[in-house]
């Protein structure tokens, strides 16, 4: 049978291998660890210390001077392009943006012209319509004021008649009453006012 | 009879040489080297003026979140450090992620070595910036900051140069160090609790399939463990931007 | 770590001075972390609600505080890391 002794000493496994034939006739198998703590697991141990460090010098050099530098200036040609490509587009907008103002303005012109054309249009339409109206007012008024006058002579006339026949029938009645013929100016006056207050009642 | 054998923690974290003082930490570093290298040597192969996807669209996208990063902290000027913090965030990043993966289960973060290296080389970058830019003014602004009374200064100038020269780069180790060791810790408590339950010779039988118990909690922290390697390498990151930013303005404020 | 594999494993009563020493040592350790843990705690907790109601008044300014908060987070958690640390140191 074969024993194994594994003593952990400061860092490192010792392998003692006994042989029966060597060693005492114990043949227990034994792995046993030496009591000693070792080194605090604080304290730093200078191996570790000059690889880890070796390693993180070699990669911030090669940060530095190689790897940083090339990926930045990689970064900052792509904003270039990318600003460029803006600034590009900015001008493509700015332009059409002017078209587009140019096209405003002239369809602006166009259709204060159109507007024009309508106005004038407009205004002589009123002009000869208000001259239509004005004129066939006129004829309308004279042909009033005509008939007016016919109907008020007609009136008078037909008054006229009215008085005389009232003046006649009155001065009848009242001679037959009286017996008597009356002041025919007198019985006129009356029937003239009384006619007169009649009409204009 | 259940018993839980919690390994020694060197026997954990320690490993052995593979040959020579190469162990799995060195091997896990100079991997993140390479995996950095590559990717980013396969970002600036492709055509840069396509619109970017896959490897390059990481790339840019890194890139730019560093450059945001460095604007909102240093200002326009500090974009001359992004090379050197990409850098610094990526390789924290990719050495903090192998504590997540399975087989190698082992964050080179989680040894002191790197995170010592690291933050010593912040320390030295921030205060040769800040007596760059402000010449001796640079001590004088430190450890006393504008509108001390006279007669505090110097506990103030004391207090300030325990924090600015000597707590903040071992805060800045001590910080990603020990997140990413509690992390591992906890993933090995875990893995070992689930195994020693699945593998026990007892008679209580409802032991074992208890064991499924921490296999989920297991599972749960290797999530949360990929948040918090994100994390720690961006902390680590807008800290050295914060302390550069710092060294080059000689405007003061109070972190360490 | 020697806390929990205590508490796990069948507890062998204490014999020699020195696993007293061990003993009372991971005590210490257990405390330690548990108390480093208080504070920074409460004081994360602080720090990421104070944030949530900045970002839920001003989404606009949602980037800028969570890059502070982070920052926040980062020195409040270095106490509780140094915390950790000590825990591993006395717990050895």
């Amino acid at each position: 049978m074969l024993t194994a002794t594994v003593t952990h000493t400061r860092g490192s496994f010792v392998v003692t291998v006994h042989h029966p034939a060597t060693a005492g006739t114990d043949g227990s198998t034994a792995i046993t660890t030496e009591p000693k703590p070792g080194p605090s697991p604080i304290v730093p141990e200078l191996k570790e210390v000059v690889w880890t460090s070796g390693a993180f010098v070699v990669f911030a050099v090669l940060m530095r001077y190689f790897l940083y530098p090339r990926l930045r200036k990689g970064m900052d040609r792509r904003y270039t392009s990318i600003r460029e490509d803006h600034d590009g587009a900015d001008a493509t907008r700015a332009s059409a943006k002017t078209e587009v103002a140019d096209y405003e303005a002239e369809l602006a012109g166009v259709k204060a012209q159109a507007a024009a054309h309508i106005d004038v249009a407009r205004r002589t339409l009123e002009a000869e319509r208000t001259a239509r109206l004005a004129t066939v007012n006129a004829e309308i008024a004279t042909k009033r004021g005509q008939a007016a006058t016919a109907a008020e002579s007609a009136r008078a006339a037909v008054q006229g008649q009215i008085e005389a026949a009232v003046t006649d029938v009155s001065s009848r009645a009242i001679e037959l009453a009286v017996g008597k013929a009356p002041d025919p100016g007198v019985v006129q006056r009356v029937v003239a006012e009384v006619m007169s207050v009649g009409v204009s009642r | 009879m259940l018993g839980l054998e919690f390994p020694q923690i060197n026997e954990v974290i320690r490993w052995q040489n593979i040959f020579g003082s190469f162990n799995k930490i060195a091997l896990m570093a100079c991997a993140a080297a390479v995996i950095g290298i590559g990717v980013f040597l396969l970002a600036g192969n492709k055509d840069p003026l396509k619109a970017p996807k896959g490897i390059r669209n990481l790339a840019e996208t890194i890139v730019e979140f560093i450059e945001d990063t460095i604007m909102q902290t240093i200002g326009k000027d500090g974009l001359v450090w992004t090379p050197w913090i990409l850098s610094l965030f990526v390789f924290v990043y990719l050495c903090n992620v192998p504590g997540i993966i399975p087989i190698l289960q082992m964050p080179v973060t989680a040894r002191m070595a790197l995170p010592l290296f690291l933050a010593v080389v912040v320390w030295i970058v921030y205060i040769a910036v800040g007596l760059r830019h402000q010449k001796a003014g640079y001590f004088k602004h430190m450890l006393w900051p504008p509108g001390v009374p006279v007669a505090m200064k110097p506990l103030v100038g004391l207090i300030e140069f325990a924090s600015n020269i000597i707590l903040r780069p071992f805060s800045l180790a001590i910080r990603l160090f020990a997140n990413m060791l509690a992390g591992h810790m906890l993933l090995v408590t875990f893995s070992l609790l689930s195994a020693a339950l699945f593998q026990a010779h007892t008679n209580k039988f409802l032991l074992v399939p208890m064991g499924i118990l921490p296999l989920f909690m297991l599972i749960f922290l290797t999530a949360f463990e990929v948040l918090v390697g994100f994390l720690q390498a961006y902390i680590f990151m807008i800290l050295t931007c914060v302390y550069i930013g710092q060294s080059r303005h000689s405007e003061h404020a109070e972190a360490h | 770590m020697e806390a929990l594999s205590r508490l796990i494993s069948d507890t062998k009563p204490i014999q020699t001075p020195d696993e007293a020493k061990k003993a009372a040592a991971a005590i210490g350790a257990g405390f330690a972390y548990g108390l480093a843990a208080i504070g920074p705690g409460i004081g994360i907790g602080y720090v990421v609600g104070k944030a949530i109601e900045a970002m839920a008044r001003q989404p606009e300014a949602a980037g800028m505080v969570r890059t502070t908060m982070f920052l926040g987070i980062a020195f409040t958690e270095a106490l509780a890391l140094i915390g950790f640390v000590v825990f591993i140191l006395l717990g050895l």
